[in-house]
């Protein structure tokens, strides 16, 4: 693996292994993702992207090796920290405040990195500078005209939408998208592939998408993984002729 | 010398406490009910057990007796208040606390809140004369043999039996217990009922030597509920192991400093908290 | 300025400040008590309500403070002015160290609470040589400043309307503050909210200990009116009791706990005068409210404006009924 040289990476996992047990989920996984850049990660089900990815957010720590995030070591830092150094996610299966309005949701989002969710004597309607913040991450994954509604009465796709706002409104330096687009219609997955292609180039990118439409669309760099290893990496074109790629996880020879 | 005897008077209680706490850290292992009822169940058996005892003057009828009310009792809290509430178990701990409070005061009722005590056949009266001149008394120590007893009894169902294997398998996963075509809700009844008659029989043992009166079932919940939180919650070796932690703990701190006997019990549980919030032999669930 | 939400509150305490003109003795010390268990019972539902946590220990704050203040009092000849904050903070250091148990989630915090609460419950009992074991400490003095004394019932009512009525207040600007937010976003769901950066532990640790603040207030209020504690006061029942007002009167709301109080004192303290199986009551009153009003009085109230709301509008749209209008929800 290229030695990333200082500042170059905007993530960098070296060796990254996790273990359950006896099972090993991600086994010695080594990743460069530049700043900027929109990474896929793909692979069938069960080859360890979403552990992965709960490695490097901070879910869990994982059993060995080391993770870079802008050059500072995260690989034990605890989930909170690493959300304040700027990494941001979403779930495979959307995880929302449900109890709350999208709003409410919002604003604990912009503070999360914030002193202020410790503020005791002032009403949270009240803090003006977040109120643009909340609309910002709205309009980007056009949910403007449901602010002021509960998330219960939000559909699956549009609780999809405010998960991926959430991630956007602590304006975090990279985006973990754990399958945006998992299990919703085919109009809704157009939507959100959209709102995913229009987002600050400035802002990383990293990706699991099982609809190679939408993954390829996407992606400048996509990465396989296989039980747990790399398996290739490259652009999204040599994945498509890569014959390693294709019999894995096109399921042809 | 008086050591040996606290921790003979601290294996006693431990005997006691595993019988309480076996039902209790199964049932919670199995259906994820925390029953607090439980507690109630120990008093109400052992007036029921008492009352048996007075009337037929038998005192192994009366831990029958005591034991298969409980069972009935059970069966009923079970099917009408508790399975109505599904899977939610907040509801479920709040519907127990209040089954207690009702059963408590029935009991109130009929037997008043004075201080009885079960009595005891003859064959159990009396001390027992044990190596090194300890002149103990013979009841607390059978009772130690009836604890070791019950819990080698109950780890070999669990551990080497059939039905043993299939409970295990429900603790660990009850969709994969089910989808084996194991019939769940015949399971649970039955642990259930098991944990019920356990119960029953430790309120009339427990009430032949700490007594009966109103508010036990609290203490003796509490002590069983610190039994399990710091053996873990859902395991039998945790209910042996805690039991025996306990009980030794309660007899030292009765002994050593009998005012702050209560602190002296939660300390260890506080500590254990920090450090591993699971309990020793606790998963996370 | 304050809102319609606060004015709504001070014009409910100045309705229970007129209890006094027309009530007797009785029904003025029914309603201190009612004030001061609703406290305990709204300090309980900070955690219950907004942060989704059953504790089943807070007889223990409320038991700490006022025995604090007894001992000081009645033992050392301490001052009120003294023995008030040494109680309070007596009450918040206990919080303090009992909050270890928001490591735990669910029904295991629930058990920890009920273990915690005990060690007080068994100190008080058993460590009779300071506390007064089963009798307690009586005597209690008069709340008193210097040479300042409230020795009438219906002055002590209200000092304790105050009291309440500014908890209350400042209760309702923690629920709607940042802090407050955050608390239910962790109800909502934990594993969201720290990867959004925050730390559950931190801020349920803080509100936990706010709530035993609060529940030590509660319990120097009611120091001063019993004028004895006994280990009663720590009893697993207050918890049980406290619990049961917010989840009767409706949980996550201010009045709630304190309608709830209200049910559970005038059945305590007057159905008992006739009706001897109180606990019996409360206990079913405990399992009817869980199986069919988990959402307390409050809620019941609700869903039947809710539905009325839908019936005018159904008979609105026929005509036959046009002086039904359903009211605005707020």
């Amino acid at each position: 693996m290229r030695a990333g040289t200082a500042n170059s990476a905007a993530l960098e996992l070296t060796g990254v292994t996790k273990r359950f047990g006896g099972l090993v989920a991600v086994d010695d996984v080594s990743l460069t993702v530049r700043p900027g850049e929109r990474h896929i990660l793909i692979g069938p089900n069960g080859a360890g992207k979403t552990t992965l990815f709960n490695c490097i957010t901070g879910t869990f720590w994982p059993s060995s090796g080391q993770i870079r995030f802008f050059d500072v070591d995260v690989s034990r830092l605890a989930e909170r920290d690493r959300a304040r150094l700027g990494i941001g996610r979403t779930f495979q299966i959307s995880n929302v405040l449900v109890e709350l309005t999208v709003s409410e949701n919002l604003i604990l989002a912009v503070l999360g990195r914030d002193r202020r969710k410790w503020m005791m004597h002032k009403p949270f309607a009240d803090l003006g500078a977040v109120a643009d913040s909340v609309g910002t991450a709205l309009a980007t994954v056009r949910l403007d005209h449901r602010l002021n509604d509960p998330v219960a009465s939000l559909s699956y796709g549009e609780r999809k939408q405010l998960d991926l706002a959430l991630a956007l409104a602590m304006e975090p330096r990279a985006l973990f998208l754990d399958e945006p687009c998992a299990g919703l219609a085919p109009s809704e997955r157009q939507r959100v592939s959209q709102i995913i292609g229009e987002l600050p180039d400035d802002i990383t990118v990293v990706m699991i998408e099982h609809d190679m439409d939408i993954a390829l669309r996407l992606a400048e760099r996509v990465t396989v993984l296989h039980q747990g290893q790399v398996i290739f990496e490259g652009s999204p074109d040599e994945v498509e002729t890569d014959t390693q790629v294709r019999e894995v996880y096109f399921g042809s020879g | 010398m008086s050591f040996i005897i606290q921790t003979i008077n601290g294996l006693s209680l431990a005997a006691l406490l595993f019988l309480l706490s076996a039902g209790f850290t199964l049932t919670f292992g199995l259906m994820r009910v925390v029953n607090l009822a439980h507690g109630a169940l120990y008093l109400i058996g052992g007036y029921v057990g008492l009352s048996v005892v007075w009337t037929t003057d038998n005192f192994w009828l009366g831990i029958v007796a005591g034991g298969f009310f409980v069972v009935v009792l059970a069966a009923l809290i079970d099917r009408f208040l508790i399975r109505p509430t599904g899977e939610n178990h907040l509801a479920q701990v709040l519907l127990t606390v209040g089954v207690a409070i009702v059963i408590a005061d029935i009991a109130l009722a009929i037997w008043g809140g004075d201080n009885l005590r079960v009595p005891t056949p003859e064959m159990l009266r009396g001390p027992i004369f044990l190596p090194g001149d300890i002149i103990y008394p013979r009841y607390r120590f059978v009772l130690i043999l009836f604890g070791l007893a019950a819990a080698v009894i109950m780890w070999v169902l669990y551990r080497r039996t059939q039905i043993g294997a299939i409970v295990r398998a429900g603790v660990d996963d009850r969709e994969m217990a089910s989808a084996l075509g194991i019939n769940i809700n015949l399971l649970f009844a039955l642990v259930f009922a098991v944990g019920a008659f356990l119960a029953g029989v430790a309120g009339v043992v427990g009430g032949a030597f700490l007594t009966l009166y109103p508010g036990v079932e609290w203490e003796i919940l509490i002590l069983a509920l610190v039994v399990v939180i710091v053996g873990g919650l859902g395991s039998l070796e945790g209910a042996i192991v805690g039991s025996v932690i306990v009980g030794l703990i309660d007899a030292y701190g009765r002994w050593l400093m009998p005012e702050m006997s209560y602190f002296v019990i939660f300390a260890p549980m506080a500590v254990l908290l920090l450090v591993r919030p699971t309990g020793i032999f606790g998963q996370e669930h | 300025m304050p809102e319609r939400g606060a004015l709504t509150l001070i014009f409910v305490a100045a309705l229970v400040a007129t209890v006094p003109l027309f009530a007797g003795d009785f029904w003025v010390s029914l309603t201190i008590k009612i004030l001061v268990l609703g406290l305990l019972a709204l300090s309980v539902d900070l955690l219950l309500g907004h942060a989704g946590l059953l504790s089943l220990c807070h007889a223990a704050f409320f038991a700490m403070s006022a025995y604090t203040v007894a001992i000081l009092q009645v033992r050392y000849g301490v001052p009120m002015l003294i023995a008030v904050p040494a109680g309070l903070a007596m009450g918040t250091l206990l919080a303090l160290v009992f909050g270890v148990s928001v490591r735990t989630r669910g029904v295991y915090f629930i058990l920890v609470t009920i273990a915690l609460g005990f060690i007080v419950w068994g100190v008080t009992y058993r460590w009779a040589s300071f506390t007064g074991g089963d009798n307690g400490i009586t005597n209690v003095p008069y709340p008193a400043i210097g040479d300042f004394q409230i020795t009438s019932m219906t002055a002590y009512f209200y000092v304790v309307l105050l009291v309440v009525l500014g908890c209350v207040l400042a209760y309702r600007t923690l629920v709607r503050s940042p802090f407050g937010l955050v608390l239910r976003g962790l109800k909502s769901s934990e594993s969201r909210m720290r990867s959004l950066g925050y730390s559950p532990l931190r801020h349920l640790y803080v509100a936990f200990v706010l709530s035993g603040f609060m529940a030590s207030l509660a319990g120097v209020l009611y120091i001063y009116f019993n004028r004895f504690v006994n280990p009663a006061t720590a009893h697993f029942h207050i918890s049980v009791e406290a619990v049961l007002m917010a989840i009767l009167g409706g949980t996550g709301t201010i009045l709630g706990p304190f309608l709830g109080s209200v049910v559970i004192m005038v059945l305590r303290n007057w159905v008992s005068g006739f009706f001897p199986y109180y606990m019996t009551l409360m206990g079913l009153v405990f399992i009817v409210t869980v199986l069919f009003a988990p959402n307390g009085i409050i809620g019941l109230v609700n869903s039947w404006r809710a539905r009325r709301a839908r019936r005018a509008k159904t008979t609105d749209a026929v005509g036959t009924e046009p002086e039904a209008q359903p009211r605005p929800q707020p």
